[in-house]
């Protein structure tokens, strides 16, 4: 088979940032390659539900190649069965690598352990990074929740308003410009969402003086119905107030459909993570589609790109090298290498694999350190929305575990004066009981089948406000029931249980990096991502001892009893495979954080080449042919969900881009 | 295919009914494409064999609840009579017979050391016995990812329990 080799534009990676760059770029006549490290987007998404329902651990990878775990291969080294990174051609990090974080046997990302002299509450404590992506056609969007927020003004100048991490370039004015591709971000995914609430939260903050919210501020599809859940917050958290801002509860607008459209209507499988059996919800798969559709653009699955070469005069990037696996089980063929060229070349491949990617080209002797890394800023920054859940029974039966996983959010606490002090946040709604919060329906359902008393429903276990937390006073600890007092037991609890949680900004650290590791490889004799991630600046804790007061007062406003465990204190005077992944003390608590699968902050975008990747538009300031995309680019995590950003980000970019190309045709 | 149940399945679905607390009509009800019953009932039987050491297990369990349910008693006296047995191993397989049809799974018993309580893992039987678990149905919703219902039913309360379990004895939502 005869390929081409040369393009106007060679994009790396097919997830929502590729997807868009690549539609834009084919509509408008170019030639575009996308070259994707995964597996090809399935004619129908059966195998991989069947994937999923056969999953014992349903984490947001379960469905998708390569297998995240083999219950047949479990030993005792490795219970859960989990494949060694070091056999995959396209390894990825999971949910479940986070416990064994420092076995390379099990976990993709090499980590390096704690000191065994650190206290318990040090800021330099070291800790697994809790969120995961996908390394498949379609990217991470598969596994997406479907939140679609803007960002607000003041979250692009948290330096110059609050005095912490940095701005965004131009700040203010980064949002303005940013507006436009915000609404075509939300025609593409197709947002379902409730303009009259949203403008309510945009007068709080005064998003535009003018009450004027862009040309063609709306939303493609009516709001999502809130669930029960929602409803039995709204009164009573209207009352309150936290650090002189209003609560109250905003419908989350949705990339997911509310009507029939070009996909179905939402039906409320309540498994918007791990996937969406019927396509309801957007994803990447869906723009690639009509990128594809332009007849410009090509894909070619299970390329990995491994480098990135330059012109050694003008600094150009001149092609790109990549490693195919075949798709063999047995791994027996060796992966054949190629090369491709073009005059523009764009990196998607998410805040992970674009950084290694960078680091990786290091043959070129201009930029020893890796490509665009004069500013030493290549996969520095990592950031995400480290998450607190707190979670509890209502009163009264609400009906969890239906309806899309979050349509409600509280997102009134997401600026403010306090923001000099401590990171702000917005707590999404959970619509998914205990399941994410205590691995429930199983956890509890063990509990009143063996008698055990894992969920704190079936012993003595008391809350922190000193409330006796067994479910039913008649029966002693340890009941384990059956028949009708097990049916009127889990029913009376499943229907009751909330979860909130908190997406805390994390600022940036130029020490929570990504780096190559020099021991560990793939099965492509890549190097694999060394990660070093802290939680240090008291800013970001103390949001923690906020959401943790906070979620106390929200319980008792609804008269909720509060059943959020706290976990037992960091261990570090351990050896290495027994320290902690992702518990911190401070001020005398132990705080578990979640990730929330924001990948932020690797590649940035800034005003000045000395301490950032890229300029304002995704350009790199090292080699002017050369654009990044995708949440990497962001200087900050900011206080919304990432993905509207990144579309709208990538449109952008699209914009850029052909701009250059009318400017200098060729390059 | 016979809609006929053996005597052996009938008394299986007898003695599933009165430990899970769901009626017989719904763990196998008269049409029954599903059938997940049939997938059940060897692999439960395997399992005892293999975990007790007693390939009897499971016709013991059988025979004695047949034995019960001769005597006229309510369900709740079989299960009680059922659970207090003397055989330790006994009981334990009518625990885990609850367990698998609550979950679709079968668990393990991890034993309480190094501070950390009892607790159970499990191991999926079938991507099928996933979508059967009944604490889908106890919950008044559908299985995660499996969902019948259409568009907006999240904003209504769901039908009765009793719809779900097929006994109109119960009282939804019960609280102490």
């Amino acid at each position: 088979m005869s390929e081409n080799t040369h393009y106007d534009v060679v994009i790396v990676g097919s997830g929502i940032a590729g997807a868009i760059v690549a539609y834009q770029l084919g509509k408008e006549g170019k030639k575009v390659l996308i070259l994707e490290a995964g597996q090809k987007v399935p004619a129908n998404r059966n195998h991989y539900l069947d994937t999923f329902f056969k999953a014992n651990a349903k984490t947001p990878e379960s469905p998708y190649p390569p297998t995240t775990q083999n219950p047949d291969a479990s030993t005792s080294d490795n219970p859960l069965g989990l494949p060694d990174p070091a056999t995959e051609n396209a390894p990825r990090y999971t949910v479940l690598q986070v416990q064994p974080w420092q076995n390379a046997r099990q976990c993709y990302f090499e980590y390096t352990p704690n000191d065994r002299k650190l206290a318990p509450d040090s800021p330099e404590a070291k800790f697994a990074f809790a969120s995961s992506y996908e390394r498949i056609g379609g990217g991470t969007t598969w596994h997406w929740l479907g939140t679609s927020l803007r960002l607000f003004p003041q979250d692009f100048e948290l330096k110059s308003r609050y005095g912490q991490g940095v701005d965004w370039p131009g700040g203010r004015d980064f949002y303005q410009d940013l507006v436009p591709y915000y609404e075509k971000a939300t025609n593409e995914i197709g947002v379902a969402g409730d303009k009259a609430s949203l403008d309510r939260l945009y007068k709080q903050f005064e998003v535009a003086p003018d009450g004027h919210y862009g040309a063609e501020y709306d939303y493609p599809m009516p709001g999502i119905e809130e669930t029960l859940v929602d409803n039995e917050y709204v009164e009573p958290v209207s009352s309150l107030s936290v650090d002189g801002n209003p609560l109250y509860v905003t419908p989350t607008p949705q990339g997911r459909n509310s009507r029939p459209g070009e996909r179905r209507q939402c039906a409320g499988n309540t498994n918007c993570i791990p996937i969406c059996p019927i396509q309801a919800k957007y994803d990447a798969t869906v723009t690639l589609a009509r990128a594809l559709q332009t007849g410009n653009v090509e894909i070619r699955y299970q390329h990995v790109v491994s480098n990135i070469r330059l012109d050694e005069e003008t600094d150009e990037v001149i092609g790109l090298d990549y490693l195919r696996y075949e798709d063999d089980e047995t791994k027996t063929r060796a992966p054949e290498s190629g090369a491709v060229t073009a005059e523009r070349y764009v990196l998607a491949a998410h805040a992970i694999e674009t950084p290694k990617l960078l680091l990786m080209s290091n043959k070129n002797k201009k930029f020893p350190n890796g490509v665009a890394n004069s500013s030493d800023q290549v996969g520095r920054n990592l950031m995400d929305h480290i998450m607190y859940l707190a979670w509890g029974l209502a009163k009264d039966p609400v009906y969890p575990y239906r309806g899309p996983l979050s349509t409600a959010g509280i997102e009134s606490l997401r600026d403010g004066g306090f923001r000099k002090s401590r990171s702000a946040y917005r707590i999404e709604i959970g619509n998914e009981g205990w399941q994410w919060a205590a691995d429930d329906p199983f956890t509890t359902l063990a509990d009143f089948v063996f008698g055990q008393n894992n969920s704190q429903l079936n012993g003595d276990s008391v809350n922190e406000h000193g409330q006796p937390l067994r479910w039913d006073h008649s029966l002693p600890a340890g009941s384990a029931l059956f028949g009708e007092s097990l049916v009127n037991t889990l029913n009376g609890i499943y229907t009751r249980q909330l979860r909130l949680g908190y997406l805390i900004e994390q600022l940036p650290d130029p020490d929570n990096r990504v780096e190559l590791s020099t021991t560990e490889t793939d099965h492509l004799d890549l190097p694999r991502p060394k990660v070093t991630y802290r939680i240090r600046e008291d800013y970001v804790r103390n949001a923690f001892v906020s959401a943790k007061q906070v979620s106390s007062k929200i319980f008792k406003a609804i008269g909720a009893l509060e059943y959020t465990k706290a976990p037992p204190p960091p261990q570090f005077d351990t050896e290495a495979s027994k320290q902690t992944p992702t518990t911190f003390q401070y001020q005398g608590q132990n705080f578990t954080f979640y990730g929330a699968g924001h990948i932020v902050g690797t590649y940035r975008m800034g005003d000045r080449k000395e301490d950032s990747v890229l300029n304002r538009r995704q350009q790199s300031w090292d080699h002017p042919n050369l654009y990044m995309v995708g949440s990497g680019v962001f200087p900050t995590v900011a206080t919304g969900n990432p993905t509207l950003t990144i579309a709208a980000l990538a449109f952008q970019a699209a914009d850029n881009i052909l701009e250059d190309f009318s400017t200098h045709p060729k390059r | 295919m016979s809609n006929e149940m053996s005597e052996e399945m009938k008394r299986f679905i007898g003695l599933s009914a009165v430990l899970t607390g769901f009626s017989k009509s719904i763990l196998a009800p008269g049409i029954d494409p599903v059938d997940i019953k049939s997938d059940y009932l060897p692999f439960f039987r395997k399992k005892l064999a293999e975990e007790f050491k007693d390939s009897d297990l499971f016709d013991t369990l059988l025979s004695t609840f047949s034995d019960l349910s001769a005597k006229g008693l309510t369900d709740t006296q079989i299960g009680q009579q059922l659970l207090n047995n003397d055989n330790g191993d006994f009981v334990t397989a009518c625990r885990k017979l609850i367990f698998m049809w609550y979950s679709g799974a079968w668990p393990t018993i991890i034993s309480a050391r190094d501070g950390q309580p009892e607790s159970t893992v499990s191991t999926l039987i079938s991507a099928k016995s996933y979508t059967q678990g009944l604490v889908w149905q106890v919950m008044q919703s559908h299985p995660m990812g499996s969902s019948n219902y259409r568009y907006g039913y999240w904003a209504k309360v769901p039908p009765e329990l009793s719809a779900y379990t097929g006994h109109d004895n119960q009282t939804q939502g019960a609280k102490q």
